[in-house]
């Protein structure tokens, strides 16, 4: 722990990603319990004000402070992207684990099936799904955490199936051990640093797949304040109000930049010779 | 060579059986009663019913999917509940949008990001390799569509430039251009970061072999060496994700396409969902999945003749 931290602080671009995760984290935790305005104050009066000291995002289409809702804005993509990944990881590792412990037809079937999933544009998939489960963040969240399923699938699989031609693990099933036993205590543990800079990876994936499905009104569903969704909105108005296009853009692109750059910090200081996958 | 394709042929077509068949349960089972989606919950009984006859919901599930099976083989895909037409007449019209602009985005794509990686890989460790690669970390982080709006902002409302939107047609080829070029450019911006970091990986792999060594000590000219020697074999990975990226920046342009208002595939898509046009939507996806497979099985082909040494199966 004391060598990552020295080498952590050597290394700027996972410096600058973890600096911009505690912002996005911090925003949305502080919009818990306190926002310059209540996000859904409507301002008749105000509406699209250019930034002012009262509003110091101006204000939207109906008059609403938009760096409050940017603020609240955060806490939808947070929820939304983690328990994607989060449901997403948990399918993906149990299948991949499976898939490298017991081999054979379990794993050709299980390769196969991903092969299916990847197959199909991953957009128009979501775009599906959420068409015809209705348009909301659970729907969202559904949709975003089947394409995580493979993809941890894939890593944890390529990652265990090495582990398993090990010699420490070659012992434990000499000693008798079982497959799920060996998995739990010596192979999941071996591969968990590649399954973190993965899920950091993802997360941000994740971010943005949710960001464009509420972009094209498929996410969280008004009032609930979301970055895409005031994208879309901004979009409407861009002539009266240009800066409005800019804001949650802006907060999209820092997010998803933060973990990017945290995700590849992660994976130069716990093991340099990982490979991830990058699926969007 | 012949069994390897035969088998990545015989692999991407039980796929794509696979792939109907989950398109099929999507749209036409998980709902419900795919007549009620079409029409909404307040339809009279006596419509639904005419709708389900006309569109063979009545029937069997089994007929249902052979009948849309059949269908697709035969290059008759129905008629579009919304638009009144032919879906496949509905679907070429719109494709003369997409394509166009998925082929602007991955040319352009192909000629910022190579010369980028390549400078990248020439500068490795130094401030101009970093540049390359802050600007690649920034390139995937940026949401194509938020780019657009930006561009928007800059070049069709600031500056006045570009139309912000809509499409004329292609009565008049350059003004068609002319409206695809903001689109293509945010199409492209992830692109490029991604082909960027493989051109640039790929390189620095070439440049560390015997061969560009000797040309160096033969005294060749930098430019020789690196356009020369160590480009043309970095260009077989960047050919294969060159070739992947190509399958989904046609699936990308949907949200593109909405930025801009292009009445391509992706606005069909998107409209169809607001229409509850099923009959649509299942056939767009299923030929968008068949791109994707199809351009596999090119990169794959392309991939065994740049780089004739035996494959390992992964």
């Amino acid at each position: 722990m004391k060598r990552f931290l020295a080498r952590a602080s050597r290394h700027v671009g996972f410096q600058v990603g973890a600096v911009l995760l505690l912002l996005f984290v911090g925003t949305a935790l502080v919009s818990l319990l306190w926002t310059p305005h209540a996000v859904d104050e409507l301002q008749m009066r105000a509406k699209l004000m250019p930034s002012s000291a009262a509003y110091p995002l101006g204000t939207d289409h109906l008059g609403r402070d938009v760096l409050s809702r940017i603020m609240v804005g955060a806490q939808t993509s947070i929820a939304v992207g983690l328990i994607a990944v989060v449901i997403g990881m948990t399918a993906g590792v149990a299948l991949g684990a499976w898939a490298a412990a017991r081999g054979g037809w379990v794993d050709e079937a299980l390769s196969r099936t991903s092969d299916l999933i990847f197959a199909f544009p991953a957009v128009l998939i979501a775009i599906l799904i959420t068409s015809v489960l209705g348009a909301s963040a659970e729907n969202a969240i559904l949709a975003i955490a089947i394409f995580n399923i493979p993809v941890f699938g894939r890593v944890t699989r390529g990652a265990a199936l090495a582990m398993w031609s090990r010699d420490f693990v070659r012992a434990a099933t000499a000693m008798g051990q079982g497959p799920l036993g060996i998995t739990v205590r010596h192979v999941l543990p071996n591969i968990a640093s590649v399954l973190i800079v993965q899920a950091t990876i993802q997360f941000a994936v994740a971010i943005l797949a949710e960001a464009g499905l509420s972009y094209l009104g498929l996410g969280a569903q008004p009032p609930v304040p979301s970055w895409g969704r005031m994208l879309r909105d901004a979009q409407t108005y861009i002539f009266q109000a240009p800066e409005l296009a800019i804001w949650p853009g802006l907060a999209i692109a820092l997010a998803v930049l933060g973990l990017n750059m945290l995700g590849d910090g992660l994976r130069d200081l716990l093991d340099p010779r990982l490979r991830l996958l990058r699926v969007g | 060579m012949l069994e390897f394709l035969s088998r990545r042929l015989a692999a991407a077509l039980v796929t794509l059986a696979l792939a109907t068949v989950v398109v099929f349960a999507v749209v036409e089972v998980l709902p419900g009663d795919p007549a009620l989606v079409m029409l909404g919950t307040d339809a009279r009984p006596d419509t639904l019913a005419a709708l389900r006859a006309s569109y063979g919901f009545d029937q069997p599930l089994a007929v249902r999917y052979l009948h849309w099976i059949g269908g697709l083989l035969t290059f008759d895909l129905g008629s579009s509940h919304a638009y009144g037409t032919s879906v496949a007449k509905l679907i070429g019209d719109r494709l003369q949008v997409t394509l166009p602009l998925a082929a602007l985005a991955l040319a352009w794509a192909m000629l910022v990001a190579i010369p980028l990686g390549v400078f990248a890989a020439w500068k490795h460790g130094r401030p101009g390799d970093w540049g390359v690669m802050g600007f690649t970390q920034i390139g995937i982080s940026v949401p194509n569509f938020w780019f657009g709006i930006v561009l928007v902002l800059l070049f069709a409302v600031t500056w006045q430039l570009f139309p912000a939107g809509g499409f004329p047609g292609w009565q008049d080829p350059l003004k068609s251009a002319h409206a695809l070029v903001l689109p293509a450019l945010s199409l492209s911006l992830g692109e490029i970061a991604i082909l960027a970091r493989v051109t640039r990986s790929a390189m620095l792999d070439t440049l560390r072999e015997d061969y560009v060594r000797t040309a160096r000590a033969k005294g060749a000219p930098e430019r020789t060496v690196l356009f020369r020697h160590a480009l043309r074999n970095a260009l077989i990975p960047v050919t294969t994700v060159a070739g992947l990226i190509a399958g989904f920046l046609v699936a990308g342009a949907v949200i593109i396409e909405s930025v801009f208002r292009l009445p391509g595939v992706g606005q069909l898509v998107y409209d169809s969902i607001n229409n509850r046009d099923l009959v649509v939507i299942k056939n767009v996806v299923i030929l968008f999945t068949i791109l994707v497979l199809a351009v596999n099985l090119l990169v794959d082909l392309a991939y065994a003749f740049l780089d004739p040494r035996p494959r390992v199966r992964t």
